[in-house]
């Protein structure tokens, strides 16, 4: 039988115990106040040709073939879980900062490492260019998993900078490669390179992110399973195409990704936790593959140069950048010098100096020393003081409000509305009310409470304990307002009216109510609101109805049961249609 | 609608400084008047029909933000200004809170289709909260117009 070891045999075991440590080290890397990538590269490092373990990997092929699947990966799952909002709010200043930015960046940085290396400009240049992205990877796991609140601005400029900067760094590698090997001149062939990649990378990922909403809606399969494997399969798709068509495969990935995670998706829960998984996974890979090329004792070697270049990237060039860049935006000071500080590098630098390597550049071995050195030190400085620098620079905020512990029920088709069981905790407002205390919005039942074994079916004066489970059904768009009344109760934050509502006494008469609104109303002018809300609906705090363009909800009540107060919104002409269909329909 | 078909451009202030309700609606109506939008002649009539429209209830609609306004025949075109408060205005909101964005709409009285439009677009930008920091945070005219403008285009 010990004749039939096979090389995979080894190499899945190693697998499994490199993943197992990684997540370990995940688990650490918290309570150590260093990134998790960092650790990541460590154990790589540990498990080396150096290192205890001993793992011989020189293999800078493969190194480049994972590390760019990998980081498709995490480019994907960053823009399926990157909202829209945040995207529209920020993408001036971060495709500023993803173009010219990175240009500034590596121009300054490249023009310190000839200098500190005594190399040719133009290979400074590609060192400049190699180390000029900020890392999505490294970003996005800081600023998700890390505790790190911070103003919505400037988390969507970070997100959406590092999430489309690569695209900047890879062309600008391959370019400087390209020009080294005297394949290329400076001029047009390089400008049309730029375009290609930009405009291949924008129109191949949106097209096929629209596609893969339109299929995976429409298409009917038998196993749940299969969907988040078909949406994978359009991730590779774009990257794909994009890349064989001379277009940018990681802006084309990333987009996609933004289509699919802003589109309404059949079974999305399942796809997202899919992908959030593949990322993870692609991350621990990627930097311990990438640990464990490197050769800690060169690192040694160039250490003295390689942190006088790093120094030279993390407090000149990249602020220089970032001013330059942010000013024209009316970003304050403050953000400006976060923002600076969060240009942390990771994957994508050390999987760019492998390009070097296989093209047979000049210096190659040196600058794939250096560029792990600068990743190393940028991601050990900045990464782990990035939440002192948040809260002495005074932008740091609470983290957004925990949502209930819910549990979703998934439909493999399309129903205009969810199942959602809310986990009632000790704190949660709805925690020791009545079920009709609740003013659950329209749209929004609850179809049973579960207490222990118990299953309790809800009637109006059911109270509701912690500890409950309670299972609703919800029609669409209703989830945020529902969230808030199972949210704890000390949570101000996020707790925004549906609709301004101007506050009106329910003394005053309907004519005014016309004269002010233009509504035409079917009954006498001296009537008073509260009479004429009366007439048409029932009369509880909460309760709302539709007249015309206005939405009128009952505020609060005398103690003779007369309305006081009424909230009056208005409805935008979309609302107002959305509202007639549905009277036409029901 | 749009900020920019509304919004007198030369008439927003962001240093109001007032005592009360009654006088952030005159500073915000006097501004108007020193723009030419509105006569001297017709400035009290104006006034008081905003203060008139309060007393239906206040059109301080919490979080902050009073959104006073009116129809009054005198306008031909529906004209709004904005001021920012920075030490606050108690407007009697609802929810008890001082007042540090006001946004004031008079509409002549034979288009209420269009006043509603601009309430409504008024109140929708207004949901948005980084609409209303920004807003309370910008020191120059220039820096709220600039700010209406990225509304307008539904890029804040």
């Amino acid at each position: 039988m010990n004749g039939f070891m096979f090389l995979i045999d080894q190499l899945i075991l190693i697998g499994g115990v490199l993943i197992l440590l990684g997540i370990l080290s995940n688990m650490i890397s918290s309570r150590l106040g260093v990134p998790v990538l960092v650790l990541f590269l460590f154990l790589g490092m540990l498990a080396g040709s150096e290192g205890i373990g001993g793992l011989e990997f020189e293999d800078y092929k493969l190194a480049h073939a994972i590390g760019t699947l990998a980081l498709a990966m995490i480019l994907f799952d960053g823009g399926l879980s990157t909202k829209i909002e945040s995207v529209k709010s920020a993408w001036k200043p971060a495709v500023t900062l993803a173009t010219l930015g990175v240009l500034i960046t590596a121009g300054i940085t490249g023009a310190a490492a000839a200098w500190v290396l005594n190399l040719p400009w133009l290979e400074g240049l590609l060192l400049g260019s190699i180390v000029g992205s900020t890392d999505a990877a490294a970003v996005f796991s800081i600023l998700r998993n890390g505790g790190v609140g911070l103003p919505p601005k400037i988390a969507s400029t970070l997100e959406m900078e590092s999430g489309t900067n690569d695209p900047m760094a890879i062309f600008m590698t391959i370019g400087c490669i390209e020009l080294l090997a005297q394949r290329m001149t400076f001029g047009v062939e390089l400008l049309s390179l730029f375009a290609m990649q930009m405009v291949f990378g924008v129109l191949i990922g949106a097209a096929i992110g629209g596609l893969a909403v339109w299929i995976v809606n429409r298409i009917q399969l038998g196993a749940a399973g299969l969907y988040p494997v078909l949406v994978t399969s359009f991730c590779l798709l774009a990257f794909g195409l994009a890349a064989n068509l001379g277009g940018s495969g990681f802006l084309s990935v990333y987009l996609c990704g933004l289509v699919l995670g802003n589109s309404h998706l059949i079974f999305k829960r399942g796809i997202r936790l899919y992908h959030d998984a593949l990322a993870w996974l692609s991350q621990i890979l990627m930097f311990v593959l990438l640990g464990l090329l490197s050769f800690p004792s060169r690192l040694l070697n160039i250490s003295l140069k390689a942190m006088l270049i790093a120094a030279v990237l993390i407090l000149i060039a990249r602020p220089l950048a970032c001013f330059l860049c942010l000013i024209p935006f009316r970003f304050q000071f403050k953000p400006m010098l976060f923002i600076s500080w969060v240009g942390l590098k990771g994957a994508v630098p050390i999987t760019l100096a492998t390009f070097p390597l296989m093209m047979g550049s000049p210096n190659a071995s040196l600058l794939f020393d250096t560029v792990f050195f600068i990743v190393v030190a940028s991601a050990i400085i900045q990464g782990s003081s990035l939440a002192v620098v948040a809260s002495a620079l005074g932008l740091k905020t609470p983290k957004e409000p925990e949502p209930p512990v819910t549990l979703e029920i998934s439909t493999l088709r399309h129903v205009d509305g969810d199942i959602v069981d809310y986990l009632v905790g000790d704190n949660s407002r709805a925690s020791g009310k009545m079920v009709k205390e609740l003013a659950l919005p329209d749209g929004v039942v609850i179809a049973l409470i579960t207490r222990g074994d118990e299953l309790i079916p809800p009637q109006g004066t059911t109270r509701v304990q912690s500890g409950d489970h309670v299972v609703l059904v919800l029609k669409q768009g209703t989830r945020p307002l529902v969230n808030q009344i199972f949210g704890r109760s000390e949570d101000q934050r996020g707790v925004i009216p549906a609709a301004f509502e101007f506050p009106l006494r329910g003394s005053i008469t309907c004519s005014e109510l016309s004269d002010y609104y233009g509504i035409v109303l079917d009954v006498s002018p001296t009537l008073t609101l509260n009479e004429m809300l009366k007439q048409r609906m029932t009369v509880k705090v909460g309760n709302q109805i539709r007249i015309g363009p206005l939405n009128l909800k009952i505020l609060s009540l005398e103690e003779d049961q007369s309305i006081a107060m009424v909230g009056m919104a208005i409805l935008s002409e979309a609302e107002i249609r959305a509202a007639e269909q549905d009277h036409t329909i029901g | 609608m749009k900020f920019s078909e509304i919004v007198v451009k030369d008439s927003v202030i962001t240093d109001l400084k007032v005592e009360n309700k009654e006088d952030a609606i005159r500073k915000l109506v006097g501004s108007l008047r020193a723009n030419g939008q509105i006569s001297a002649d017709n400035e009290e009539s104006i006034v008081g029909a905003i203060l008139k429209r309060e007393e239906l209830g206040s059109t301080g609609i919490g979080k902050g933000i009073a959104v006073p306004h009116t129809k009054h025949p005198s306008v031909d075109e529906l004209i709004a200004t904005i001021a920012i408060a920075p030490e606050g205005v108690d407007f009697a909101s609802l929810d008890g809170e001082d007042v540090y964005i006001l946004f004031l709409l008079i509409s002549p009285p034979d288009r209420p289709g269009d006043h509603l439009r601009a309430l409504e677009t008024i109140s929708r930008h207004l949901r948005n909260e980084n609409f209303c920091s920004f807003l309370r945070q910008s020191r120059t005219p220039e820096e709220v117009l600039e700010l209406l403008k990225e509304a307008d285009q539904d890029e804040v």
